[in-house]
């Protein structure tokens, strides 16, 4: 096995290295699919935050493959998509992603509902930290908390599908050969 | 357990300190950014411009489905009621012929009396259409993408509207696309007149649903069910554009309904009151 691993065509480095971009990949994919509009009345107010979930999701499971550097790249391109204060995205991002990271062996082997409980703490976290920072940089007045508390419970209700996505995608294509 | 070799353990804590200091300057960076975003700067404007240029054409296809999914709900729910909505609509047509009617007369009436007093008439405006390709998300940003730019005449400062009336501000620019920042996002501030008396006012949003009046008169009179208009104040903005209804008028603060809802935003215009040039001779020419 070693053998054909060490000699490997250019067809498979190339397998590989799109293997690993995967979740980069898909946490774009999740970005871009929240941005899309759905015509359904009243939902655009509380839009998920599909990208907390995609990183909060790939720190617990696969910290090689999404480091602080892309965290912070997704974040970025986030605030730029959006309209939203820059930087904003990036710090909430980050901050979820080093919780996670210094709490590996919490996570480490724990079934779904764990990782899920745990996410009701960092998503809450998460949005109180982005209220926060977006009512200060605006300077004017604060959004009301209420919708952002409704976004907060969609977030939470999207995780497992999201989770099911990814971890459907991670143990399909990122089975290590 | 195996204790590990020096090698490895070694690796292990530069592996440590190298991914702290990368979340270190990671997170002074993000502070670095607000403050340049804060600062308004051309290059913010810049990597704005130029990431939704370049991710317009994909939302542009991602948002194909949900838009046809949703012609097809409300085609639907049309065909269930397109009986008793003909009888509305023949009825409502005879009263907007009579309206007809009416304008065409105080039409003439108007342009009789402008000439008699020689005013000069205002800018015309040249309005594109533009599809929207992305809602901004979430409570946090209030902002929309539009599949019009610089190449089709859209320019910083330009009033967004749709048949309901005025949904935003044209933000950024680019080339094939534009971002509108909605009359609801906190960072929205609209010069505005409410009401019949006109009492001039600055529509401020703060990212829920229903943004505000602020710096309103003390003596002003205003009650729920008042007209909001935009006053055309700023300069840009034409004047007597609707923007909402007032829902709540009391001491402490005035709230309005916009007449524009997010959600159901899919076509807006985007009105140029700087180019008059084939538009005015057109409607010149009819």
């Amino acid at each position: 096995m070693t053998g054909i691993a060490q000699r490997r065509t250019p067809w498979q480095k190339f397998e590989a290295r799109a293997r690993n971009i995967l979740p980069f990949g898909l946490t774009v994919v999740v970005l871009l699919f929240g941005l899309t509009p759905t015509y359904i009345p009243g939902l655009a107010q509380i839009t998920p935050m599909y990208t907390l979930v995609a990183i909060y999701f790939w720190a617990i499971y696969r910290p090689d493959l999404l480091s602080y550097g892309l965290g912070f790249f997704i974040g970025v391109l986030e605030d730029l998509l959006t309209g939203a204060p820059l930087g904003v995205g990036s710090l909430t991002l980050l901050l979820t992603q080093w919780v996670v990271f210094n709490q590996q062996k919490f996570f480490h082997a724990k079934p779904f509902a764990i990782t899920w409980f745990a996410f009701v703490f960092v998503a809450f976290g998460a949005v109180l930290l982005k209220w926060i920072c977006i009512g200060l940089v605006a300077e004017s007045s604060f959004t009301p908390f209420g919708d952002l508390f409704a976004a907060y419970l969609i977030t939470l209700a999207v995780y497992p599908v999201i989770a099911w996505l990814f971890s459907k995608a991670q143990t399909g294509l990122l089975a290590e050969p | 357990m195996k204790q590990p070799t020096g090698q490895i353990s070694r690796l292990g804590t530069f592996k440590y300190l190298a991914q702290r200091f990368a979340f270190l300057s990671l997170i002074g960076l993000t502070f670095a950014l607000m403050l340049i975003g804060k600062a308004d700067t051309v290059i913010v404007e810049r990597a704005r411009t130029a990431v939704s240029d370049a991710v317009t054409p994909i939302l542009r296809v991602m948002a194909e489905p949900a838009a046809t999914i949703s012609d097809f709900v409300t085609n639907l729910q049309e065909l269930g009621a397109i009986r008793s909505q003909n009888a509305d609509l023949r009825e409502a047509n005879t009263r907007l012929l009579e309206w007809q009617a009416v304008a065409q007369k105080l039409e003439n009436e108007n342009r009789q009396l402008r000439a008699l007093l020689g005013t000069v008439n205002g800018p015309e405006a040249r309005s594109v259409s533009a599809r929207v390709v992305a809602d901004s998300g979430g409570a946090f940003a209030q902002s929309i993408l539009i599949t019009a730019g610089g190449r089709d005449g859209v320019a910083k400062g330009q009033a967004v509207v749709t048949g309901e009336g005025l949904a935003g501000r044209i933000t950024q620019a680019g080339f094939r696309s534009a971002r509108a920042l909605l009359i609801t996002d906190i960072n929205s501030r609209i010069p505005v007149r409410v009401g019949e008396a006109g009492d001039r006012a600055i529509l401020a949003g703060n990212n829920s649903p229903r943004p505000r009046l602020i710096y309103l008169g003390v003596k002003s009179a205003i009650a729920p069910g008042d007209r909001v208009v935009t006053s055309g104040d700023a300069g840009a903005f034409p004047p007597g554009l609707p923007v909402g209804r007032v829902v709540v008028a009391d001491e402490a603060s005035a709230v309005i309904e916009p007449f524009v809802a997010r959600d159901r935003l899919q076509y807006v215009e985007v009105l140029d009151f700087g180019l008059t040039g084939i538009l005015a001779e057109t409607a010149g020419a009819k």
